[in-house]
């Protein structure tokens, strides 16, 4: 074993070690056990793993394990209060933008750090934050009626 | 049907899954945790056609942490496929494409994996390599399997070569009819192969029991075809193979013909770990996924269709050239249903077409979402609008005098129940504001519609389970993955036994407790899983009342149950919670266990009785195009069907909004590029392109009353019609807009921006 690093995710400290060359995303999913953070392209282009560190999303696919040495991360899993789903989350299930979900956690994670930015989001601000997100089963029809009826909660 | 009939069907309720889902807690093929697993990997060709002169291990045996190395001299002697028997479990004398499986390494960790594979010594001698279809035909082509007969159907004095599938529509004389034409156009299409691209990776993993059986996970649509080329593949008895379905993050056919579409992941999974004794665990990279499983194939399609003055069509004759592959693949049945496709869905009394399916040096052929479906209907229904032009009638008006009607036969279907295809382009027409809207600079609007013809095929079964405080646990034979288990089936289950959702839990498959099922294909998880469960939960609720019926001194015939209570009709305070009976059972007859199944058998009859019900679509697209790069934005799509009864109105929508999509990734930008070589150019999403949310318009997606299918309640399949029109929709448009005819896809700027130079535009 290589390095030892310390991190908080979802507001939960670690220490743990990881080889130099381990990408965030295998370090966060086989290390720490945050699976929410899904792999797929291993490029940074489908938005899957997406996380957010130190308050920007990023491709944790892209991103180095021991760059996060210090670092403060949030993953799909840190995004419900307890047992109460974030509005985004609750407006995913009822406007049916899950289907097979496997791309949800990252668009979750994506419009979370928009929130977190802007309270008030134009349309152009959810096209940028999302258009780093593939999702291959809704046709994202169903990502935009999610966002609306989000947006239209917190308002 | 009025939506008031029912309690639960019509309504949108909550995903089943979706809440793990949104908060990460989804468990996917990727997230198994296997204790104790070894990693494993697959060695793949370097070659696009080679012979394998010899293939050493050694090397790789000896590296310390290397449990297991295999080849195809480790195991059986036999091959699989779907009409041609054409493959090994890992590549023996010869590879036929670049990503052909040849050897695979389980170790102890992935990087032992990396450097175990990269030392097995695999001498190849290289053959000419072919990846034009066109050009494999011919005589003097290389020959890719030499030992494959040609087809035993083809027509006498066809010279051909490396061809694994050959279909043909022939009806009436297209010929002599053709000759009376008013008007004939003659064109040739073509289109590119394109990646499913599912998001999640393949995986396989498996563990070998200490009772001599095997355990094998497998994110795939169809476990009990897996099971069955597992159990073939290494030579165990099928009932010592196990295989249990993880969750699917995607597959549109991708993931679904047996073990072909997965370049034999699972045995090959399943061999080392008998072989090193061990679990081994293999995940797929996505880029090795682009280059090794099962895609979209392209094909050329020649057409030439006769029509008289008045619109009326008479004679079609064509050809297709569809590529299948190092493989055969599903390669058959796609090009077999691409040439029906091309034949057509409108009324037209002769048609002859052929269509040839041909082994090239590229990956397989597999069942992508509507297979041959979306290629066929991009130059069928670009055609259309070609002869409406050429007749200087209006493409909607030509296309409504030729729809089929009740009664009518259509390519494929001897006798259709009813026809909503007028139906469908009228709600079309109105929707996009055809001849109302008014169209700014290098704007057009293009239309184009489609079938998807629904067939009895296998049959399915389902098990509905009570259990003592009323809830019900389903097993059926189709997967979870976004479609009818999550959406459909949970509320047939609640509304025929008068209890909530939440009260129903459906299983995913697993093939030693789930009933036998072909997969979770073709757009017949409704007609399938749908029709049975609906059986099974009827079964269920008799069992139910006949032991109610005692109790509350009733005939069974009157009883009902509404939210979790058995009453009698017209009488409710004479009642008995379904708990009470549930569990009153189990000193009957244990439990209440209902079964039922698709009949193929009766449905069949039923076709040939009433005629056969199909579903049908028409598309329309507002389009712009920027004459100086040849860039092609879609300002609004409408995707109009008659799917017929709607179980769940947000789940069928996200079909249809998700099929569409994904062919008009195919229409602007979706290809899988070859050099000579047979070398894939963009096996990674970096040159993949896909549309992302700011490439697309929000798809609107209306359902038409159309007449009702033979699923449960009326349903009609509604997983892949809407991958067949969008492309042709798209050029229609495009040729609207500019009046030039894009003949190839992809309908990318530079496609676009060379067919407007050509054109003098």
């Amino acid at each position: 074993m290589g390095l030892e690093i310390k991190l908080t995710v979802n507001g939960n400290t670690h220490t743990a070690e990881l080889e130099p060359s381990t990408a965030l995303v295998d370090f966060l999913r086989d290390t720490l056990g945050y699976k929410g953070v899904k792999l797929c392209c291993n490029t940074g282009e489908c938005g899957a793993c997406t996380i957010i560190m130190d308050g920007k999303p990023v491709n944790s696919c892209v991103v180095l394990g021991a760059d996060a040495a210090g670092a403060d991360l949030v993953t799909v899993e840190g995004i419900a209060d307890g047992d109460e789903l974030h509005p985004v989350q609750q407006a995913f299930i009822d406007t049916g933008a899950v289907q097979c979900g496997y791309c949800t956690p990252g668009f979750i994670v994506s419009l979370k750090a928009l929130l977190d930015r802007t309270k008030s989001p134009t349309a152009e601000d959810v096209e940028e934050a999302i258009s780093g997100n593939i999702c291959r089963c809704t046709g994202y029809t169903k990502i935009f009626d999610a966002v609306d009826l989000a947006a239209k909660r917190m308002s | 049907m009025a939506k008031a009939e029912y309690t639960v069907l019509g309504t949108d309720m909550p995903r089943k899954g979706g809440v793990e889902r949104v908060v990460g807690k989804g468990v996917y093929g990727i997230d198994l945790n296997l204790p104790d697993a070894l990693s494993g990997g697959v060695l793949r060709s370097e070659h696009a056609h080679a012979k394998i002169v010899n293939i050493d291990t050694s090397e790789a045996k000896a590296i310390p942490g290397v449990r297991a190395v295999v080849t195809a001299a480790d195991a059986p002697d036999v091959r699989y496929g779907r009409s041609y028997i054409d493959r090994y479990i890992l590549a023996k004398d010869k590879v036929r494409y670049m990503g052909d499986p040849v050897a695979a390494v389980a170790a102890d960790s992935q990087a032992l994996v990396k450097e175990a594979l990269g030392k097995i010594k695999v001498t190849y001698e290289p053959l000419p390599v072919v990846v034009d279809p066109e050009e494999t035909m011919k005589e003097s082509a290389p020959t890719i399997h030499e030992d494959m007969p040609l087809p035993k159907n083809l027509p006498e004095g066809v010279q051909v070569k490396n061809v694994c599938g050959y279909a043909a529509v022939n009806i009436g004389d297209a010929e002599a009819a053709m000759a009376e034409a008013d008007v004939v156009v003659d064109e040739v299409y073509e289109t590119k192969m394109i990646h499913p691209q599912y998001l999640e990776p393949r995986i396989a993993a498996a563990r070998p029991e200490e009772d001599g059986r095997i355990t094998v996970w497998a994110n795939a649509q169809a476990p009990f075809p897996v099971r069955t080329e597992v159990a073939s593949l290494t030579g165990l008895p099928l009932n010592s193979v196990r295989v249990i379905s993880t969750g699917i993050g995607g597959g549109f056919g991708g993931k679904g013909s047996g073990v072909t579409s997965s370049a034999g992941l699972e045995p090959i999974c399943a061999l080392l770990a008998l072989t090193a004794k061990q679990p081994v665990m293999i995940v797929m990279d996505k880029a090795e996924e682009t280059i090794s499983t099962t895609i979209r194939s392209g094909c050329k399609i020649w057409i030439k269709t006769g029509a008289k003055k008045d619109g009326t069509l008479v004679a079609r004759q064509g050809k297709v050239v569809y590529d299948a592959g190092g493989y055969s693949g599903f390669g058959n049945q796609a090009g077999g249903r691409c040439t029906q496709m091309v034949g057509g869905w409108y009324r037209l009394p002769n048609i002859h077409m052929d269509g040839f399916t041909v082994y090239t040096n590229k990956q397989v052929c597999g069942p992508v979402r509507g297979p041959g479906g979306p290629q066929a209907t991009f130059a069928m229904e670009s055609h259309m609008d070609s002869l409406a032009a050429e007749l200087g009638m209006d493409p909607i008006e030509f296309r409504l005098k030729n729809v089929p009607e009740k009664g009518d036969g259509i390519v494929g279907v001897p006798k259709l129940r009813d026809s909503s295809l007028a139906e469908t382009l009228n709600t079309a027409k109105e929707k996009i504001g055809w001849g109302k809207v008014k169209l700014g600079k290098n704007q057009g609007i293009g239309f184009a519609t489609g079938a998807w013809i629904e067939g009895a095929g296998p049959g399915g079964g389902a098990v509905v389970k009570m259990n003592e405080d009323g809830s019900a646990t389903v097993h059926i034979g189709k997967v979870d993955y976004g479609t009818a288990a999550p959406f459909g089936i949970p509320m047939i289950v609640a509304e025929v036994l008068g209890i909530s959702t939440d009260d129903v839990t459906v299983l995913n498959v697993d093939t030693d407790a789930s009933p036998w099922d072909a997969g979770t294909v073709g757009s017949r998880s409704m007609l399938v899983s749908g029709n049975a469960v609906k059986l099974a939960a009827e079964d269920a609720r008799d069992q139910i009342l006949r032991m109610a019926a005692g109790q509350l001194e009733a005939s069974p015939e009157d009883l009902e149950i509404v939210d979790r209570q058995i009453q009698v009709k017209g009488a409710p305070s004479r009642s008995v919670s379904l708990a009470s009976v549930c569990n009153a059972g189990h000193n009957e007859i244990g439990d209440v266990i209902g079964r039922g199944y698709f009949d193929s058998k009766a449905s069949q009859a039923d076709e040939r009785e009433r005629g056969s019900s199909q579903p049908f679509t028409t598309h329309a697209a507002l389009v712009e195009v920027d004459a100086d790069t040849g860039n092609v934005k879609i300002l609004k799509y409408v995707a109009v069907h008659d799917v017929g009864f709607v179980v769940h109105p947000k789940a069928v929508e996200g079909q249809i909004e998700g099929a569409a999509a994904m062919s008009l990734g195919q229409a602007l930008c979706e290809q899988v590029v070859h050099d000579s070589d047979g070398r894939t150019l963009n096996p990674t999403f970096v040159d993949y392109l896909m549309p992302t949310i700011n490439m697309l318009p929000r798809i609107e997606a209306v359902t038409v009353s159309g007449y009702p299918g033979a699923g449960p309640y009326g349903t009609k399949g509604a997983g892949e019609i809407g991958s067949v029109p969008p492309m042709a929709c798209i050029a229609n448009a495009i040729y609207n807009a500019t009046g030039v005819r894009v003949r190839r896809l992809p309908l990318s700027p530079e496609n676009v921006l060379r067919a407007l130079r050509e054109a003098g535009k």
